[in-house]
């Protein structure tokens, strides 16, 4: 028995048919080819799987695809031209914060989300706040540097722009 | 214009070996657009599910299905030309056994294959392999070594007398004599738990028909696609030139994506058979209870030593419960084998006694694993060398140095026959301890803490070989001799590189340090480098990723084949310049004589659009082939101490990590960004060997952590922020001097780890000799130790 939903994923609205079963990732990865979200687990622990649902960060592989009409759901393809997840990229790059890169998109949509939140945060405080994302490439260093350097960056381009405001 | 590290004058290395250039391969992951083998798709590709056995040891009397979904269901006797995979190790009375593709008599494991389900979506496919009915007639399970190993036990190989695959030796000086004299003699019985390798990404395969190329092409999450190539066409009948193995973007391997998997080889015959794509990829729980697992080994050792605490000899039982089958290639045998043959680490030990013993259970097979066998003998050597300083009374870093092979001793040669190249073990283990501040944590140790937590601290070493040729695997006896790397280096018209290689890159950054030799031999700016691997079909035959040995052997392949391009593109460079050969340079992608200059862009559209305008006598085209072997097939010998201080809460069981520090030498680092990351990486790793990760089994047979909520890996706020400082030794046997690295970070933690708990637990007189170290683990250690009716 599939049902219809009705959803915007990045930015466009989208109709497709889904058991009830169906996770979002499966409808995002198999249907909607976004393959940026990454399933590491598939039982809502591991976070390779993170997108926005309504601007919450959430786990689309234990998230049904069913309850999800007139959501709007983002996945790291939809952020490309965000400038807070472009500054979260470069010091991916910088700091070294990826290496198989199989959980880069999870730590990505989950350090956005941190920033977003938190723009000071620092050391341990990014280790508590990610501590929902596993990696088993890097041992966090290189993520957390990564995302104590964006968090610095970020603050820079903030305090430009408002300069020139002023 | 500086020397380059052989002493030849070249070009400025800005981004050669030595730089810590970012990676060539970030942009594609961070924007999402790498592909894995989950990515992929085919027109017309079904999904699989597979029938895995739910219980541990059985006979298969029937399989029951549903009419519904006949059509959709394949058993063994589907893919008769499938040919079981068997790996047998040259050592002498090795029990061989077959591990077929889908097993038809009897299951041996929680997870044993026993039929292919298909459907369009996985969650059908998993619908359809729950309806079928299996007939099991149960048998004992045998899901201990100790169980295995009784009179009279069950066998999980009816054919064998009992249930070991084999038992090898290791004799080196006279034991007796050391006994005799030794007036100290420490025993310790230790264990190291099962676990997974728990890559990010699980396994996969995807297999299609070529029609065209009349040609079945295997996508696979795999660390060796020319390799899996090989033994696919044997086990499936065919010529590798009809099979084409494709590794994608591989989302991390650490051993277990280093097999040939009976999953790869069903899901490849019946494709073939059925002439349709077919995909399966592996869930977390089928990783967790049936991807090759990592370590359970345990140990009897016994140190004979002087009233200082030098060690004059060693005696060692390993066994190793190997699971169910002997996975291809590296065979039941390695795990035990590596770990007897590593014993003595860094430590000038003379006399060496050991046995090294593989078990076979009803558990799933036992795989290579980041530090394989090596993280498994450094956590027994090392613990037992603390318990012989705690014997004698003294600072065990101190003991631990006086018994470590000095530098005026190298090279070395052990007496596990391992030739140490080169180093300087004593100044590492130094220069590790001095970071943590050994005498200002005895002091804080001498007073009594206020929230009552203990602290200790922990110091372990090892040595890995590395680059192991020839000499060194056909020593061990193994299927494959994985004794060289090809490369090819090739230039485009335009003047850019594309260098194929037959390594895998899942997350080494090799697209990056690859063509940082490049850099180092042309002055070919990094980011003209491309570099193409994991796939047999576009690649030289090569080995692969494993066994920390892409960097020396690909990296030497790379520098050959780019060494005989530079001294053409002079050639060339000089004749269009009209300069004298030996007058001209190479640097930022041009060849400079003076201030005038061509790019490589002008000597590649000679090259291959206008060879009228070459040297005469010169060839046209722009590539090079070469094969690297290292000088020495013994190895390269990287090492480290890693010293930490943690604290134990002794009414918890907790341990926490207060510091951690790595002093390490992997010879001349190519991208120090790299090498660290790479050893922090393997410190996570080694952590959750040491404090968390661990597939118990009950005495049915059945895997007791089989997801992440049973299974822990080690999360951010488990892995402290690790200190690395290096040391470069270069070894006088490979190209630039480097020494393989990826491992190593992954062999000290459970050593350092259970040492510092030890030291933390020495006033209250517990100890603790197994890894995962729980918090049950250690509150049981110290309640072993309380007086009788002391409170809990």
């Amino acid at each position: 028995m599939k049902t219809t939903v009705s959803a915007t994923i990045n930015g466009v609205a989208q109709t497709f048919e889904v058991e009830p079963r169906t996770s979002l990732a499966d409808v995002l990865r198999e249907q909607m080819r976004l393959t940026a979200t990454h399933l590491g687990c598939e039982h809502g622990v591991c976070g390779a799987c993170t997108v926005l649902i309504d601007g919450q960060p959430a786990r689309s592989c234990i998230a049904l695809a069913v309850t999800l009409d007139g959501a709007a759901i983002t996945t790291l393809e939809g952020l490309a031209d965000d400038p807070l997840m472009q500054t979260l990229k470069a010091s991916f790059h910088d700091q070294h914060g990826l290496q198989c890169g199989f959980c880069t998109p999870g730590m990505l949509m989950s350090g956005w989300d941190l920033l977003k939140r938190k723009p000071d945060i620092q050391g341990q405080d990014i280790r508590v706040a990610m501590s929902g994302n596993l990696c088993r490439c890097t041992g966090y260093q290189g993520i957390v540097r990564s995302i104590e350097k964006a968090a610095q960056t970020a603050k820079g381009q903030v305090s430009q722009t408002k300069g020139a405001a002023a | 214009m500086n020397q380059t590290l052989d002493g030849r004058d070249r070009i400025v290395r800005t981004q050669g070996v030595g730089a810590s250039v970012k990676r060539n391969e970030d942009k594609r992951l961070l924007n999402g657009q790498g592909e894995y083998l989950g990515d992929l798709q085919v027109p017309g590709m079904a999904e699989v599910a597979f029938l895995r056995s739910p219980v541990a040891h059985a006979r298969i009397r029937g399989i029951e299905i549903p009419e519904a979904h006949k059509g959709s269901v394949f058993l063994a006797s589907d893919i008769p030309f499938a040919k079981p995979i068997v790996a047998v190790s040259a050592a002498k009375g090795f029990n061989a056994s077959d591990y077929p593709a889908l097993v038809s008599d009897k299951v041996r494991f929680v997870g044993d294959l026993i039929a292919i389900c298909i459907a369009p979506t996985r969650a059908e496919a998993e619908d359809i392999a729950q309806s079928c009915i299996v007939d099991f007639e149960d048998l004992p399970a045998v899901w201990d070594i100790d169980v295995a190993t009784a009179a009279g036990a069950p066998k999980v190989h009816d054919h064998w007398a009992d249930n070991v695959y084999v038992e090898t030796r290791i004799e080196t000086g006279d034991i007796a004599a050391v006994r005799a004299k030794a007036e100290v003699t420490v025993k310790r019985n230790l264990r190291m738990g099962r676990h997974a390798g728990v890559s990010l990404e699980g396994r996969g395969v995807l297999a299609h028909f070529n029609r065209r190329l009349d040609e079945l092409t295997v996508y696979s999450s795999t660390q060796f696609p020319h390799v899996i190539r090989t033994i696919m066409a044997t086990c499936l009948g065919v010529s590798e030139a009809k099979l084409r193995v494709i590794a994608p973007d591989v989302g991390g391997g650490f051993g277990p994506k280093n097999n040939f998997h009976p999953e790869e080889l069903a899901v490849a015959a019946l494709s073939m058979k059925l002439n349709r794509p077919l995909r399966w990829i592996e869930d977390r729980r089928e990783h967790l209870i049936a991807s090759p697992h990592a370590r359970e080994h345990r140990y009897e050792l016994t140190a004979y030593a002087d009233s200082k605490g030098k060690i004059l000899g060693l005696e060692a039982v390993v066994v190793v419960d190997a699971g169910a089958y002997s996975v291809w290639p590296w065979t039941a045998a390695m795990e035990a084998g590596m770990s007897a043959g590593i014993m003595t680490g860094p430590y000038d030990i003379p006399v060496y006694h050991a046995r090294a013993i593989s078990v076979a259970t009803n558990k799933s097979p036992l795989g290579p694993y980041r530090g394989v066998g090596r993280s498994g003998a450094c956590f027994a050597i090392e613990t037992l060398v603390d318990a012989v300083a705690r014997e004698v009374k003294r600072e065990p870093a101190d003991v631990r140095i006086e018994n470590m092979v000095p530098l005026e001793a190298m090279p070395y040669r052990s007496a596990t026959h391992k030739y140490y190249d080169s180093g300087d073990y004593p100044t590492c283990a130094q220069m590790a301890r001095d970071a943590v501040d050994l005498p200002g944590i005895r002091a804080r140790q001498a007073k009594p803490s206020p929230d009552g937590k203990l602290i200790g601290f922990g110091m372990a070493s090892y040595t890995e070989q590395s680059a192991h040729g020839t000499a060194e695997w056909v020593a061990r006896g193994l299927p494959v001799v994985f004794g060289y790397e090809p490369a090819l280096a090739r230039f485009t018209p335009d003047g850019k590189l594309i260098l194929f290689v037959g390594i895998q890159n899942h997350g080494q950054g090799l697209e990056t340090t690859l063509a940082q030799v490049a850099h180092e031999e042309l002055g070919i700016p990094v980011a003209d480098v491309i570099v193409r691997h994991g796939d047999s079909s576009v690649s030289p035959y090569g080995m692969g990723t494993f066994a920390s040995r892409s960097m020396t052997m690909a990296g030497g392949a790379v520098s050959i084949a780019c060494g005989q391009l530079a001294e053409k593109i002079l050639r060339i460079g000089a004749h269009l310049l009209q300069a004298p050969k030996d007058a001209v340079t190479l640097r930022d992608g041009k060849v400079f004589f003076g201030q005038q200059s061509v790019s490589f862009a002008q000597i590649g559209e000679a090259a291959f659009l206008h060879p009228e305008r070459l040297p005469e006598g010169e060839e046209p085209a722009l590539e090079a082939n070469a094969v690297y072997q290292p000088g020495r097939s013994t190895g390269a010998f990287s090492y480290a101490t890693h010293a930490c201080v943690v604290t134990v809460d002794p009414g918890t069981g907790h341990v926490e990590i207060l510091d951690y520090v790595v002093c390490h030498d992997c010879g001349t680092m190519v991208n120090p960004m790299i090498v660290e990351a790479q050893v922090v990486g393997g410190v996570a790793q080694g952590l959750g060997t040491a404090l968390y990760e661990e597939i118990p089994y009950d005495d049915n047979g059945q895997p007791l952590a089989s997801t992440f909520l049973d299974y822990m890996i080690p999360g951010a706020t488990e892995v402290p922020d690790v200190r690395v400082l290096h040391m470069e030794t270069p070894s006088p046997h490979t190209r630039f001097g480097i020494k393989g690295m990826g491992e190593g970070g992954a062999i000290a933690p459970p050593a350092v780890i259970i040492n510092a708990i030890n030291d933390a637990l020495k006033p209250l007189g517990a100890e603790i000799g197994e890894t995962p170290a729980t918090p049950d683990r250690i509150l049981d250690a110290i309640l072993a130790v309380k007086p009788a009716g002391a409170a809990a």
